[in-house]
């Protein structure tokens, strides 16, 4: 300005001045600034206005001025304040939404939103920068005892938790401003379902202190209770999801339950009547039967004890299939391997070597729990020897298809009447078969009978390894019964390993 | 000489059933219902004018699931002192369990159903195997025209030699060692390949198919080089 002087007249001087002090409220406080423009009209004033260097001023058009320039310049503050506290608010109230918004997110992404109560502190905390405690209820809002189903989280004293719980049950905001308990020293926060009210939020002293504005707090409190009411709809939505995947097991373990019930009513009784018979005669009769007859006796004996051991193997891993929680015991299997294994165990009741396997050549590793694939393909070859007349081959094949490996076994029996094709996998139509075998085709009936839970079992084994068990009926007779595996890579290694191995 | 077998069974039928069996086929009996009466027997059965730290049977047959405690109980208080054969037979059949006891010392393990003839069949073996373990390791193994010379490293059929990469006999070998007895996987891994490879179960399986394919006429229905789902492989017993 004093290099300006000597060229611009002052009126230009004073425009300068009003630029100064406009750009100064863009950065400094309101009041600096006020302060600012005050100083400065002044000390132009002194230094610009004749006479130069005193402030008394000659010309009344110069005092119009200079009070015309201190107001505006005020004025310019005023306005700059009043812009920057709105748009404080705006940015408050988007950095509240995006806290709202994310903490949303934080646990629509978790199953149990309890492991985030800390978090839901922290945001309080953060919030309102006072001391946050926390009642969370862990199941349905309980009656009486109340202490063991719920977690506390920042310690608060006997009186806090009265009101806390106080506040869960009334699933109203409690202390200064709500009209409610006005003259406790904490907030209280209920979080609240749609239906219950799953916890309650303490919130200390600091931001109740009277000093902050009321139309602030109100805010402050909205948020607050905003996230409690996110946080309890969460916890209400978790419970309830545990609570159908409750039913659900519930309704599965009876299903389970009812079905072997049946199964063991029917499918036990049988082996076991033929088995009681054969032992008493030979207990009873013993002297008076030839060695041929005893040895007969002996052997049924033995045929039906190993039925019944099948089915009870068969029961077992039924339960256990169903079980929450069932794992696999999943490895790299050799698919060669485990039907090689299962042709030897057949070979033991089926020495005419009717059994043939046809494995295409350079299968891949399974990822499979060998001794479940193994109980099912044993079941599925003990029923088509069973259900095919003796002589005619039973073939377990494997192949590579469509990105799954195929184990399939085929007969040359009757094959399985179109509308039994899915039902025979069902263990409750055991029942149905049970009840009215006469209604039954002929066909149907002897599928189902004795094939008991084993389908079931090998569906369920088959779904376990998240492939599928089908039936379809083979061409030029007979049934196939196929399990498709999908195909999972094998770790490199594996094939560094092979080369290393070729001589 | 008589066979002695301490059979520890708590079911009262299948205790006399069994009994009865061996009892026909030549062994001596010793019978016991709890873990404790099994202890007591194997610490009292001396043989005739034999070394008291000696054990007075030649082979144990174990139950699992005892009044007093588990059978596992009596196989390690057996190992600590002994070397005799141990053949577990139990209704439990989850596969962590036999490799388990067989990792821990049992020479073979039966899941209750069984037929006696299995039954007898796996006494001779671990009787058999203990007999030649005892007097020395196994240099020669020899049947059906397989000849596998441990000492040699050469593996014939039939008189003609068989080509096999230095894992590939190193596996066989180690089946050979303990042939007519499951080897676990883990127990295969670990000899073979290193401690670092246990859980390697893949490499297993290339090299057994590798192993078979030069060593079975039909590799998908093996004769000698046995599959025991989820527990590991079994080279049949040489003598049979």
């Amino acid at each position: 300005m004093i290099w300006l002087d000597p060229k611009v007249d002052l009126a230009n001087l004073a425009l300068v001045l009003i630029l100064g002090s406009a750009f100064a409220t863009l950065w400094l406080p309101a009041w600096i600034s006020v302060a600012g423009s005050a100083v400065s009209v002044f000390v132009f004033n002194w230094m610009f206005v004749s006479p130069r260097g005193h402030l008394n001023v000659e010309v009344h058009q110069d005092t119009l001025l200079l009070i015309s320039l201190l107001l505006v310049t005020w004025i310019i503050a005023a306005l700059m304040a009043v812009q920057r506290a709105t748009s404080d608010q705006a940015g408050a109230h988007a950095r509240q939404a995006e806290q709202l918004r994310d903490f949303g997110e934080t646990l629509r992404d978790s199953p149990d939103p309890l492991v985030h109560a800390e978090l839901l502190r922290q945001a309080l905390s953060a919030l309102t920068s006072g001391d946050v405690k926390l009642l969370v209820v862990k199941g349905e809002t309980p009656q009486g005892d109340e202490g063991e189903n719920a977690l506390l989280l920042g310690r608060p004293g006997a009186d806090q938790l009265e009101g806390l719980w106080h506040c869960v049950r009334s699933a109203k905001p409690l202390g200064h401003g709500t009209g409610r308990y006005s003259a406790l020293p904490d907030w209280y926060f209920p979080m609240r379902g749609r239906e219950a009210t799953l916890g309650a939020a303490l919130v200390g002293r600091a931001i109740t202190s009277p000093n902050i504005e009321g139309s602030m707090q109100a805010g402050l409190r909205s948020q607050a209770q905003a996230l409690c009411d996110q946080f309890g709809l969460a916890m209400e939505r978790a419970l309830t999801a545990r609570a159908a995947a409750r039913a659900r097991d519930l309704a599965q373990t009876q299903n389970v339950r009812n079905a072997m019930l049946a199964a063991i009513s029917h499918d036990y009784r049988t082996p076991l009547a033929t088995i009681m018979g054969a032992a008493s005669s030979l207990a009873e009769q013993g002297p008076r039967l030839d060695d041929e007859q005893r040895e007969r006796l002996a052997r049924t004996i033995m045929e039906e004890s190993t039925q019944l051991s099948r089915l009870t193997d068969n029961m077992l891993q039924l339960a256990r299939l169903y079980a929450p929680g069932m794992r696999l015991g999943l490895d790299w299997e050799s698919a060669e391997e485990v039907v090689g294994a299962i042709l030897r165990r057949v070979r033991r009741h089926d020495p005419d070597r009717r059994v043939r396997a046809i494995l295409e050549p350079g299968l891949p590793l399974a990822r499979c729990d060998a001794l479940l694939l193994s109980q099912m393909l044993d079941n599925l070859v003990d029923n088509a020897l069973k259900y095919s007349a003796s002589l005619l081959p039973v073939e377990i094949a494997v192949r590579r298809q469509e990105g799954n490996i195929v184990f399939s076994v085929s007969d040359r029996g009757m094959g399985v009447h179109p509308d039994w094709r899915e039902r025979i996998f069902e263990a409750f139509q055991r029942g149905v078969a049970a009840q009215a075998p006469d209604a039954l085709p002929a066909d149907a009936r002897a599928a189902q009978r004795g094939a008991g839970v084993g389908l079931t079992v090998c569906r369920a084994i088959a779904r376990a390894h998240g492939g599928e068990l089908s039936y379809r009926p083979r061409e030029g007779g007979g049934s196939t019964f196929e399990f498709r595996l999908p195909e999972v890579e094998p770790p490199r290694v594996a094939r560094e390993a092979a080369r290393e191995g070729v001589p | 000489m008589t066979l002695r077998v301490l059979l520890v069974e708590d079911d009262r039928g299948l205790r006399v059933t069994l009994r009865d069996a061996m009892t026909v086929e030549g062994y001596k009996v010793y019978t016991a219902a709890s873990l404790q009466e099994g202890m007591m027997l194997l610490s009292n059965v001396k043989p005739d004018g034999g070394d008291a730290d000696e054990a007075g049977v030649d082979l144990i047959l174990l139950d699992l699931g005892l009044p007093d405690g588990s059978g596992e109980a009596v196989l390690a208080a057996v190992r600590r002192r002994h070397s005799i054969p141990v053949v577990v037979i139990s209704a439990r059949q989850e596969d962590g369990l036999k490799i388990g006891l067989l990792d821990q010392g049992a020479d073979d393990y039966l899941v209750k159903p069984f037929s006696i003839g299995e039954l007898l069949a796996r006494m001779r073996v671990a009787l058999r195997h203990r007999g030649t373990y005892l007097k020395a390791a196994v240099t020669l193994y020899e049947s059906e025209g397989l000849t596998i010379d441990l000492v040699g490293r050469q593996v014939s059929h039939n008189n003609v030699p068989i080509h096999l990469t230095p894992t590939e006999f190193q596996l066989l070998a180690r089946l050979a060692r303990s042939a007519g007895q499951v080897v676990t996987h883990r127990q295969l891994l670990n000899d073979v390949w290193g401690a670092e490879f246990v859980e390697h179960t893949h490499y297993l399986r290339l090299y057994m198919a590798q192993l078979r394919g030069k060593l079975e006429v039909d590799p998908a229905d093996p004769q000698r080089l046995l599959t025991e789902l989820g527990v590991g492989y079994r080279l049949i017993d040489a003598a049979r």
